[in-house]
């Protein structure tokens, strides 16, 4: 290694990204379900009770009832009319494959693709899995990602979704299985000490995040925002990861993104996520 | 054996074999061969042909201690052992230093300092590169501020400036290396075989550093169009975007942090010291000092030394050494007091076109190759020639061949080193386009240099 690339490292590495903090203003969300009159108004007012952190006085509710669309045009035409910056709903609208949990029903998956506008997706009311304290607060919101720093929009939504009091769990699990296939790689090519790049690499990987972890804490204070926040930067199996840390932690709201800049189809990680933890509230951005 | 032995034809002969070494240097890199290779092979040549013609003193090769007579070989007394000492030890002491987070600290603390304004920027790595030039060295002060400019450009989003702050950065590296006797190696050699102390040199040169640097900086800025930021809202996202460097990152430890400080200001007072005559540190020379400074701080990472022994740039220290083993058979064989004789004239011209000649036949002659052996035997002649420790023309050749490498990219490490990062960026820069663009600071250099030596000095 020549020493221009050590000193350029260096200045890299002390180059760190920190939280642009913005303050999470829903004017107008819509609340989508495949239910009409008391049943949709039920779980409106329930949605609103569950969302309340985010119900601020210049903020409109709306409801797009089961009547109301009975196609994916329909549907998207409709938000698109009406453009909340907040949508809520849940899985398998119009249909009854919820019962087998292997896909978000054909009007959630074009709608978190097609859209930007960000997605709450609840648990199916009639599937009853959703664990005894959801959709009560939004006390412990976590944030998920392979790739936390930098992400301020995930970031700010997760802050923005927290109760006054609650925490904010910011977290990144970086793939093991990744990180083994590249060190298997290394451990063939002899110019490169296996030990070193392991323990050089997984600290270098972890170190981002966390740093970015400690920059949103000093906006927290810097802002006087009445919430803490919790950090997990791990290497791990990510969905299992993720399955154990949501029990763990009983987690009110799970942030993570579904739109990806290079593909059509959804975030590689999100719709494993999306389709398995089905018994909390979901935001999909 | 006496050099009035030596037959012209012979002297001419090793003449043309000192004119193919530089050949060779100056094209290193077409000739993909390390400073060290062709230089050692030269030596080796120099040695054997000069053996082989009976014109090397062998039998004078005997080291008296006490009844005991020790015979050296002649390559042995050859080498100037002060220097390689100072070139070792100051080198294996910086990168010790380096480790400890403290230049990568400075420099970012500057850039925090800055605000993200490109002026002040320009400004704050114009004086950061001196400095460092002077304290480290010019190849090292490069490389540490032209890295730091490449990442907080970007950051900043005004990347179509690196080359103009890379190009004023590379300029100033050399005007840097004249700051101190141990910032550059022609300041090394020359100052050695002149006699000039440590702090004799450092009032002498300072003053025109400390103009020259103001004056390039300024130039620069017109040239390559670096202007402050306009609005509060651009100079609040500029402010923004440079707080996310963390100047303390590259500390691993705060003992070895503040020590390595410490022993900076140290090593800088002592190596002025040693120039303080009737001195044990002036008998024991600079070069204990920079080596006792190098294993002082060797006993920080005692366990991992090793690595700091890899890291010594063995390339230079072995150019060094077969160096002055060519230097020496071309003194034996009269090619030094050939050339000496070819110099005669600039040294008759009188006391105001002789050193600005000098200087100025200096300075090109190290644009288009290494300034070291050019400084290594000017300096040998005019020692030869009993100039005196006083004189311009020492002064000239120092000038000269430091100044001399920012006309070319060729001319210096340091702005080959310049060059490399313009181009690991992916911006254009031909060996026509450096001269283009650094020609006139160059040439302005060399005017209020020649214009320092002859009225100030």
């Amino acid at each position: 290694m020549t020493k221009l690339d050590q000193f350029q490292s260096a200045f890299l590495a002390a180059d760190k990204t920190a939280l642009r903090y913005e303050k999470l203003a829903v004017q107008h969300a819509l609340v989508v379900s495949d239910l009409d009159g008391d049943a949709a108004e039920a779980l409106s007012t329930q949605v609103r009770s569950f969302l309340s952190v985010v119900d601020g006085d210049g903020t409109r509710w709306s409801r797009l009832d089961g009547g109301g669309f009975s196609s994916v045009k329909q549907l998207l035409d409709t938000v698109d009319a009406l453009a909340p910056d907040l949508v809520v709903t849940y899985r398998h609208l119009h249909s009854t494959a919820w019962q087998w949990p292997h896909s978000l029903g054909e009007y959630l998956d074009v709608l978190t693709q097609a859209t930007g506008i960000p997605v709450v997706v609840l648990p199916h009311p009639d599937a009853a899995r959703a664990l005894p304290h959801t959709l009560k607060h939004t006390e412990r919101v976590m944030a998920i990602t392979d790739h936390l720093s930098g992400d301020d929009r995930l970031v700010n939504h997760a802050i923005g979704f927290t109760e006054a009091g609650g925490s904010c769990w910011l977290t990144h699990v970086e793939p093991q299985s990744v990180f083994d296939h590249y060190l298997e790689v290394i451990s063939k090519i002899p110019e490169i000490d296996t030990e070193s790049a392991r323990e050089l690499i997984e600290k270098q990987l972890l170190k981002g995040p966390r740093d970015y972890i400690e920059s949103c804490r000093r906006q927290i204070a810097e802002q006087r925002l009445p919430c803490e926040i919790g950090e997990i930067v791990t290497m791990g199996r990510r969905l299992g990861e993720y399955r154990r840390l949501i029990t763990e932690h009983r987690v009110d709201l799970l942030v993570f993104n579904t739109l990806d800049d290079d593909q059509l189809a959804m975030h590689g990680l999100a719709y494993p996520l999306a389709v398995e933890l089905r018994q909390i509230p979901l935001l999909m951005l | 054996m006496t050099h009035a032995s030596v037959s012209g034809a012979v002297t001419v002969g090793f003449a043309g074999l000192l004119v193919a070494m530089i050949v060779c240097l100056a094209l290193e890199e077409k000739l993909h061969a390390k400073k060290s290779v062709i230089v050692g092979v030269f030596a080796v040549v120099c040695l054997l042909l000069g053996g082989l013609l009976d014109l090397l003193p062998f039998d004078e090769m005997v080291l008296e201690v006490g009844e005991e007579h020790i015979e050296l070989p002649i390559y042995i007394p050859a080498i100037d052992w002060g220097v390689v000492a100072i070139i070792l030890g100051s080198s294996l002491f910086v990168d010790i230093t380096s480790k400890s987070g403290l230049f990568t600290w400075i420099a970012i603390v500057l850039t925090k300092a800055s605000k993200g304004d490109p002026l002040r920027l320009l400004i704050f790595y114009g004086v950061m590169t001196v400095v460092f030039s002077a304290v480290l060295n010019n190849v090292t002060a490069m490389i540490i501020v032209g890295s730091l400019t490449a990442v907080s450009l970007g950051r900043l989003e005004i990347s179509d400036k690196l080359l103009g702050f890379l190009l004023v950065e590379g300029l100033l590296t050399n005007v840097g290396g004249l700051l101190t006797l141990i910032s550059s190696v022609p300041n090394i050699i020359v100052g050695n075989a002149a006699g000039i102390s440590f702090v004799t040199f450092f009032v002498n040169a300072a003053p025109y550093v400390v103009v020259v640097t103001g004056i390039t900086i300024w130039l620069g800025a017109k040239v390559f169009k670096i202007r402050s930021l306009d609005g509060d809202e651009a100079r609040r996202e500029a402010a923004q975007r440079v707080s996310g460097f963390d100047e303390n990152d590259g500390i691993e430890s705060r003992f070895k942090f503040t020590f390595g400080a410490v022993m900076l200001g140290a090593f800088i007072v002592t190596i002025a010291a040693a120039s303080i005559p009737d001195t044990v540190l002036n008998s024991l020379g600079m070069g204990y000092v920079a080596l006792s400074f190098a294993v002082i701080m060797l006993v920080q990472y005692k366990s991992i030394a090793d690595r700091f022994y890899q890291a010594v740039d063995w390339d230079l220290l072995a150019f060094f050494a077969a160096l002055f083993v060519v230097i020496n058979v071309m003194e034996h064989v009269q090619v030094l007091a050939l050339i000496g004789r070819g110099l005669a004239p600039i040294l008759e011209l009188g006391e105001t076109v002789g050193p600005v000649t000098m200087l100025f036949s200096s300075a090109l002659a190290s644009s288009v190759t290494d300034n070291i052996p050019l400084a290594a035997m000017l300096a040998k002649i005019l020692g030869n020639l009993n100039v005196a420790a006083d004189s311009p023309y020492w002064w000239s050749v120092i000038f000269g061949a430091n100044l001399g490498g920012n006309i070319t990219p060729i001319g210096s490490a340091s702005t080959l080193v310049a060059v490399t990062i313009i181009h690991k960026h992916g911006l254009e820069l031909s060996f026509v386009g450096f001269v283009r663009a650094a020609l006139p600071f160059a040439v302005l250099q060399l005017v209020l240099a020649a214009g320092y030596v002859l009225w100030v000095l």
